[in-house]
């Protein structure tokens, strides 16, 4: 179940790399940008698994090139765990050119920092 | 002592730089460094902005460029630099297009909230053109 959530072609894991534990319940958006009238358009919304996943972020279909921004929610994430945090939220902002790929990004995250790789 | 050895010897102890900036150090500094090369992230355009608690509109406060160091001293000053949620806009794309490459991310945008302006606040920029990291340092 979860491998065929998982084939599709956008995938995030937000790891807690203060705590060293997934990050898990944390808020997240995926949109993409209209390039035409220059705004962003919300294409789906999530909550991260217990392990710190979010499946079917996009489907095949609507995963076409342009500029995409996955939106995590760390300010509230910190929040619910009773602490504060130097980021309200992470945008993180990157260009698909090749759609047929596949595109992993993960954020590793504590209060102070946080870091971001293409994976596959 | 002569007037030229008097000035050979005060651009020793206080390079020209530091003369040129009145008061004090901008609280806020940030440092971008290429990663994939083991450089300074030099000539990258930036800016920054605070955000209007009210309105939620971000207002520029400056723009500049990276120096050969990868830093961009004079970001703001300390008048200004009040409690408030604040953002660094970097344009790594163009960044690394300016090197003949593409880039994953069109720009690195980190936004931050400054609690306690009375601190000194760094906020570098680690970049490859698939990875990025910041921290909050002092």
């Amino acid at each position: 179940m979860m491998a065929a959530a998982e084939s599709g072609p956008l995938t995030t894991h937000v790891l807690n790399t203060a705590d060293g534990v997934p990050a898990a319940r944390m808020a997240l958006s995926l949109h993409r940008l209209d390039s035409r009238l220059m705004i962003w358009t919300m294409l789906s919304v999530g909550t991260t698994n217990k392990d710190g996943r979010c499946p079917g972020l996009i489907s095949r279909e609507t995963f076409t090139p342009g500029m995409y921004k996955l939106r995590f929610e760390t300010g509230s994430y910190w929040d619910s765990l009773g602490q504060t945090s130097f980021y309200p939220y992470v945008e993180v902002v990157f260009t698909i050119s090749e759609p047929e790929q596949r595109f992993h990004l993960p954020l590793l995250m504590s209060r102070f920092s946080y870091s971001t790789y293409r994976g596959s | 002592m002569s007037a030229s050895r008097l000035k050979q010897l005060k651009s020793q102890i206080l390079p020209d730089k530091i003369i040129a900036m009145a008061g004090s150090p901008s609280p806020l500094t940030t440092h971008v460094l290429n990663t994939a090369m083991g450089v300074p992230g030099s000539n990258m355009s930036l800016s920054l902005y605070r955000q209007d608690p009210s309105t939620n509109a971000w207002n520029l406060i400056t723009t500049g460029t990276t120096n050969d160091d990868g830093r961009c001293p004079g970001l703001i000053t300390k008048q200004s630099f009040t409690s408030g949620v604040y953002k660094m806009h970097f344009e790594t794309a163009q960044y690394w297009a300016s090197m003949g490459e593409t880039c994953f991310y069109p720009h690195v945008e980190i936004v931050f909230t400054i609690n306690d302006p009375g601190q000194k606040y760094h906020i570098p920029l680690l970049l490859s053109r698939f990875s990025y990291s910041t921290y909050r340092g002092s």
